[in-house]
């Protein structure tokens, strides 16, 4: 419950706030978007799983984005930061992937 | 997993057998961890769960049995609810960014047409408002003068001047001289068949030399009035290239060029037909196939020269009286527009057919 009201605020803060990217921060935005999904997607699967862990959420989310963003941002100072982006973002997905087939298992046993 | 170790420091043998089962666990957990060996892309294909998880799992079963330290639940819950709100907040973030941005160029663009049509709308909406307030101050100063007899005498001189300055439309006869570009001849390439690039002097095109000549040859030829393609020709305006262009006081004009000029029919036609630039031309339109046309006109109607701006004239402080002395007045705003360039007609003022203002 304090779940749900937690997501719903936070969305909310961002659309009210009306947070300006910074130019430099722009680049990562879409990586930490996805990693963040795979973090939630992870989490909804363990938690069907019976193993969820708040604690293990909040570190994998914190520091799949912050990852994730390493990674481009070595990329970009490698000058291969858009294969990167591509590696990152085909893992990622195929993660996420994984665990909505699970959590579709789970709810539709299918 | 620090837990486990400082219970099996002191012990070596409960630490190893912590540490077995701790593996087995992991391998029943985790398959493929065992086998090293196996493909990094068959874990990245099969694991897709953080393994987080089942350690955090194992770690609680193990103290599920020993005391959990109460508020455990409370505490956990706020973090999980501070991590969702970074989510939600994240996920927020970047989709308001993505709008912003998606469109960018495309808001851009937008912008700068509309930028132009409004000036366009504005420059369009100013000039018709110079028409009239030029009118205006015509029908006023027309007015004011004709109350005395030097004002009728100064009215008259005015009118002249303005005549000879182009700044009044006129009527009357005269010819008028259509000059076009040769057709663009396709020069194709004898080996590839692809048209050829014709060097600017070979192709035909008029340039702003061909119309100077023209016109000079037409003032020459004591035409008072001239207009290319209707933009009416002032003493103090310029015929210039600019590129491919050719501009008129800074108007840019397309071929065919009609130039037309107001004088007496009878001396102003054979008069140009007889100069050196017509006859040039004449010839060069059976060579080149530009058009070089020549004809009578009975009733030409030329607009008034706009782009005159006072360079020197300022206007008369009204420190005499709230209206403005006629003399004085018109004799301070004219001294510019008063002397006639180069090429104006010596034949200003003749020709009585000719130069009625409108």
């Amino acid at each position: 419950m304090i779940a749900a009201v937690a997501l719903v605020v936070g969305v909310l803060l961002g659309l009210v706030l009306e947070p300006t990217v910074p130019i430099w921060l722009q680049p990562y935005l879409p990586i930490a978007v996805v990693a963040a999904l795979d973090a939630v997607f992870g989490g909804v699967r363990a938690r069907l799983d019976g193993i969820f862990d708040s604690r293990v959420f909040v570190v994998s989310f914190v520091s799949n984005v912050l990852v994730a963003a390493l990674i481009v941002f070595l990329g970009d100072k490698l000058g291969v930061g858009g294969q990167l982006s591509t590696g990152v973002v085909v893992v990622l997905g195929v993660r996420i992937f994984g665990n909505a087939a699970a959590i579709r298992r789970h709810l539709l046993r299918a | 997993m620090t837990g486990e170790h400082a219970r099996g420091a002191g012990d070596e043998s409960l630490s190893r057998q912590v540490l077995e089962s701790t593996r087995g666990r992991r391998v029943k957990h985790r398959p493929r961890f065992g086998a090293m060996s196996t493909s990094l892309l068959d874990s990245l294909l099969t694991d897709h769960l953080d393994h987080g998880y089942a350690e955090a799992a194992a770690r609680k079963a193990e103290r599920a049995a020993g005391d959990e330290p109460p508020g455990a639940a409370r505490r956990t819950g706020w973090v999980l609810a501070v991590g969702l709100l970074l989510v939600g907040f994240l996920l927020a973030a970047a989709a308001r960014s993505t709008a912003q941005q998606a469109p960018d160029s495309e808001r851009a663009r937008q912008a700068l047409v509309r930028d132009v049509e409004s000036g366009t709308v504005a420059s369009d909406a100013l000039q018709r408002r110079a028409e009239s307030l030029r009118t205006q101050l015509v029908r006023e100063r027309n007015a004011v003068l004709a109350a005395s007899v030097t004002g009728d005498q100064v009215s008259r001189q005015l009118r002249e001047l303005e005549r000879a300055a182009a700044l009044v439309p006129v009527t009357g006869p005269g010819i008028a001289v259509v000059f076009g570009d040769a057709s663009p001849r396709e020069q194709l390439d004898p080996a590839t068949g692809e048209p050829q690039s014709v060097p600017p002097e070979d192709s035909g095109r008029l340039r702003d030399v061909d119309l100077q000549s023209v016109v000079n040859a037409l003032w020459a030829a004591s035409a008072e009035a001239v207009a290319i393609n209707g933009k009416r020709l002032a003493p103090t305006t310029t015929i210039r290239a600019a590129g491919e262009a050719i501009l008129v006081d800074l108007f840019p004009v397309s071929s065919p060029y009609t130039i037309e000029a107001i004088g007496a029919p009878d001396t102003l036609l054979p008069r140009f037909a007889d100069s050196a630039a017509s006859r040039r031309y004449q010839s060069q339109a059976g060579v080149f196939g530009i058009r070089f046309e020549v004809r009578r006109s009975g009733d030409l109607s030329l607009p008034a020269a706009t782009g005159t701006d006072l360079r020197y004239a300022q206007p008369l402080r009204p420190s005499s009286g709230a209206t403005t002395p006629p003399g004085s007045g018109t004799g301070s705003g004219r001294p510019s527009t008063g002397s006639p360039g180069p090429i104006t007609p010596s034949g200003g003022t003749g020709s009585p057919g000719t130069g009625g203002g409108s």
